[in-house]
């Protein structure tokens, strides 16, 4: 697998979003799934970064792994942040979108828009780190 | 691309007009809009996102917070969405609570 680490801070959204963009082309993914892709890793990136680095005082970095094949691109996000299972929180359910924006309450929204937005999203904790890995389809041209 | 915005406000209407990529860092610089325009008598917020690339949750949460801070019967227009931003307002059933124009006025 190729492997890229960004350091873990906001400003280094932008420069991943482009990296995955590249994943994508190289992938030949169309727009749709490429931009899909991009928001699914940037909506847990985020989380990692905010949430596993910052609000612990934690300096680290996220490293991409990824891997095309003939049938798909694999991504894999791994971090060193303490264990954190997106699948475990509480998706909005349909009572939750229903609500005008007055009354909703903010969050789980990324991680909704990540799992809707790739093929495959499976998470795993194994040697002291978090790895949260978004498979897309190739399409057979 | 890096973000910028740029905001009017004229006769009870902000428009806002969002360039680049609107991640949970430039959400915070989005958000800094709102709260100056937030403390103004407006009935109207226009968001022109023609410019706009990319918008993640951190995005909607702004929204969220718009209506939440401004008041419920403050009025979200979105000027000319790209087809994938309005994609996510879809799944996330926002597009409900805004409307999407091709031009303000309407």
């Amino acid at each position: 697998m190729e492997s890229k680490s960004f350091p873990g801070i906001v400003d280094s959204l932008d420069s991943l979003r482009e990296y995955i963009g590249e994943l994508a082309q190289q992938a030949g993914l169309a727009k749709k799934p490429t931009y899909n892709l991009k928001l699914a890793i940037d909506e847990i990136a985020t989380n990692i970064i905010l949430y596993g680095y910052q609000a612990a005082g934690m300096e680290a970095e996220v490293v991409v792994l990824s891997e095309i094949t003939g049938q798909e691109l694999v991504v894999i996000l791994v971090d060193e942040g303490a264990k954190f299972d997106p699948l475990g929180k509480e998706l909005p359910d349909s009572d939750y979108f229903s609500k005008s924006l007055e009354d909703r309450e903010i969050g789980g929204l990324g991680i909704f828009l990540t799992i809707n937005g790739v093929d495959e999203f499976s998470y795993q904790y194994s040697e002291g780190k978090n790895r949260n890995k978004f498979v897309m389809k190739i399409a057979a041209t | 691309m890096a973000f910028q915005i740029e905001s009017v406000v004229e006769d009870k209407v902000a428009k806002l007009t969002l360039h680049g990529e609107l991640d949970s860092l430039s959400a915070r610089v989005f958000q800094t809009e709102i709260e100056k325009i937030a403390g103004k008598e407006i009935d109207s917020l226009v968001l022109d996102m023609e410019e706009l690339n990319f918008m993640s949750s951190a995005g909607l949460r702004v929204l969220i917070y718009s209506k939440q801070k401004i008041g419920p019967k403050l009025s979200i227009y979105i000027v000319k969405p790209q087809e994938l931003i309005v994609d996510t307002l879809e799944k996330t059933g926002l597009q409900h609570s805004v409307t999407i124009v091709d031009q303000f006025p309407v």
